[in-house]
């Protein structure tokens, strides 16, 4: 798709608020030096929105690859994955709930050993050669996405003595401006670890906190059956186009 | 009537282990579908640091920028069927043990600002993500000789001229003779003395 002849964006009314703090997670955590350490410690600044914010990178496909859809069955001819198979579906929305069509999503993953290919992870859990724990996907005309994959495992947290991460999946989103650009981590429901989590539990608004968790949706049921979960996202903008009532 | 808002997404921390995969290749914003961009190619370098100069090993770097003429390649541009086809204006980069970051792009030109707003001097785009910072964070690089010698209703927000210095790229001195690419370097201090400022997000 050229982004150039992609629908014309109704944008006299675009609107960006800013974040609401209490539905955010805290910008200084206890136990997570790391926030203390580079935060800014100066106020944020305030300043009008031009041209330069309110647009940014669309059809991302154009520039990177985009994957297969089942990131735990790499080639049809390649072994699984290891670990629980499951799917996970869910629609990008602005403030409006308008779909966010063609939005590029990333995702990135542990292994169902709790570990990632990556040269930072100092976890002695073993690599599974079947599984590259990474996908890109678009979503569709409804801003749909779905990938499917297997459960991340558990994996402690190098520098510290107790905390251990829950499963969680990595999602990069890129919406239709410099404003939405959005970066998250998504947590599987009923985790005991989830209730200790650093970074979970710095969401004050519980409401807002289960944003953070997937949804449990029924088993996808066939040759090999695939635990479901779903998770929306909403992502900032509103009044792209104008309300019809 | 208006509609009722959904709430917003949270924002999390990018973490440690995003995938060198999708950094590879996207420092390289100099061509776009085989065709090269047009304009000054330019290297902008920097390093990224926090409280006490310390280097932000792994923390990823994006930016959002127009073309060398000032387009960007969205449609809420008014120029955008002027778009550079061999330019898309957006990047990605890593850092290193020293924190330091580079992208090989064009010098952004001059665009317009927005409805009867002032137009933006050249800029680009930069926001930044690491282990620590629960959100993105976000400010703009200016290729102005000093911090007055422009107007923009962006960096005009930022009132004192030190402060205003810090949103500068330097050029730096020629090192290698007349045939590399100018060098344009942008430190950012997300934290502790010559902090950089960031912006409302």
């Amino acid at each position: 798709m050229d982004a150039t002849k992609q629908n014309t964006i109704e944008t006299s009314e675009v609107e960006y608020g800013p974040y609401q703090e209490n539905t955010q997670l805290a910008r200084y955590i206890k136990g997570y030096p790391r926030s203390f350490t580079r935060t800014p410690s100066q106020p944020l600044i305030e300043r009008p929105l031009t041209l330069s914010e309110l647009t940014g990178p669309l059809a991302l496909e154009q520039r990177l690859g985009i994957s297969a859809e089942d990131m735990a069955h790499l080639t049809p001819d390649a072994p699984r994955a290891m670990g629980q198979y499951i799917e996970v579906t869910g629609r990008v929305v602005d403030e409006d709930g308008a779909p966010l069509a063609g939005s590029m999503v990333e995702i990135w993953q542990a292994n169902s050993a709790g570990k990632y290919i990556h040269e930072m992870d100092r976890h002695e859990a073993p690599v599974d050669p079947n599984f590259t724990g990474l996908g890109r996907f678009v979503t569709d005309a409804d801003g749909c996405y779905k990938f499917r994959s297997i459960k991340p495992g558990a994996y402690p947290v190098t520098e510290s003595d107790w905390w251990w991460r829950p499963p969680h999946i990595h999602f990069s989103i890129f919406g239709r401006s410099w404003m939405n650009r959005f970066i998250t981590q998504i947590f599987f429901p009923g985790e005991p670890l989830n209730e200790i989590d650093l970074l979970l539990n710095a969401v004050q608004d519980s409401e807002a906190r289960d944003r953070l968790i997937f949804q449990t949706t029924p088993t996808v049921v066939g040759a090999v059956n695939f635990l479901a979960f779903r998770r929306d996202f909403v992502l900032r903008g509103k009044h792209r186009t104008p309300a019809l009532d | 009537m208006t509609r009722h808002s959904l709430p917003t997404s949270p924002y999390c921390t990018i973490g440690p282990f995003f995938p060198g995969a999708f950094v590879t290749g996207c420092e390289d914003l100099t061509s776009f579908q085989g065709k090269q961009a047009r304009g000054q190619r330019i290297l902008l370098t920097g390093r990224v640091v926090e409280e006490g100069n310390r280097p932000i090993l792994n923390a990823i770097v994006e930016i959002w920028q127009p073309d060398a003429n000032g387009v960007f390649r969205h449609p809420l541009d008014p120029r955008v069927h002027e778009a550079d086809p061999g330019f898309f204006g957006w990047g990605r980069a890593r850092t290193d043990i020293e924190g330091r970051y580079s992208f090989r792009t064009v010098m952004p030109g001059a665009s317009d600002g927005y409805a009867e707003g002032a137009p933006r001097c050249p800029h680009l785009n930069l926001m930044l993500l690491a282990i620590g910072l629960t959100r993105r964070l976000v400010t703009t690089v200016f290729f102005a000789e000093t911090p007055d010698s422009v107007r923009d209703p962006v960096l005009d927000c930022v009132r004192d001229p030190i402060v205003r210095g810090r949103m500068l790229a330097r050029r730096e001195k020629d090192r290698n003779g007349a045939t590399d690419v100018p060098v344009y370097r942008y430190d950012i201090v997300t934290r502790g003395e010559s902090e950089t400022p960031f912006f409302v997000d």
